[in-house]
């Protein structure tokens, strides 16, 4: 079943966690909980004020429990985005 | 690499951990076990607004109320000295054991030449069978 998440490994990835927060890093590991390890973590933090603010992580274990998206970035697409001049509202959580 | 391997390899390194009630722990890694449960010592506790704070000298965290691990940089690098290390004692057993089973299957060889000749007694039991 996670087969597919094999092919993310050593890869970008972007994080949404159940908490509505966004991390992005390069995948190194995963287990059948999908438990996540992260090297190079920066979490990204959108405003409707304000560019996007990335503030390190470095190396981060992430709970299975916590983990609502795993995303693979295309980084041809990702060098063109002006993170700047991006607004956003922050997330939701999760509701159960 | 499995993210349990690396929290295994992370003992004695320090770290933070945030739970999913918010709150985070910073302390050094005492173990931790397959659920994720860790033991922390020299802990500073901190409140989920970040404005309290609780000094302790060990705890217990229930693996399933981790919501993140923060790791030094430098223990993904040890991981895998620990694995290159452990496939070379496997190698080494290995190879031990070959050796071994050889020296026995030779040794065998030696003390019972006939070992493999049938044995002898087989048809008189067959014998006795047919006749009752």
């Amino acid at each position: 079943m996670s087969g597919s998440l094999e092919s993310f490994v050593g890869q970008s990835v972007m994080i949404i966690s159940c908490d509505g927060r966004c991390f992005s890093g390069t995948l190194k590991g995963f287990d059948q909980l999908i438990n996540l390890i992260l090297v190079d973590t920066h979490e990204r933090i959108y405003s409707t004020t304000a560019g996007m603010e990335q503030i390190n992580l470095g190396l981060k274990i992430i709970r299975g429990d916590n983990v609502a998206v795993i995303g693979l970035i295309d980084e041809a697409v990702e060098q063109e985005i002006d993170y700047q001049k991006i607004r956003g509202e922050q997330l939701n959580p999760v509701v159960h | 690499m499995l993210p349990l391997s690396l929290l295994k390899t992370a003992q004695s390194h320090p770290m933070l951990v945030e739970l999913k009630n918010g709150e985070t722990y910073n302390g050094h890694l005492v173990s931790c076990d397959t659920w994720m449960n860790i033991n922390l010592r020299e802990v500073i506790c901190t409140s989920k607004d970040g404005d309290k704070f609780w000094r302790m000298n060990e705890c217990y965290i229930r693996g399933s109320t981790i919501k993140y691990l923060r790791i030094p940089d430098e223990v993904i690098d040890l991981v895998k000295e620990d694995i290159q290390a452990k496939a070379k004692n496997r190698n080494q057993n290995q190879n031990q054991n070959r050796n071994n089973n050889n020296n026995q299957q030779n040794r065998g060889n030696k003390n019972n030449p006939n070992q493999h000749r049938p044995n002898p007694n087989r048809n008189r039991n067959n014998v006795n069978i047919n006749k009752n």
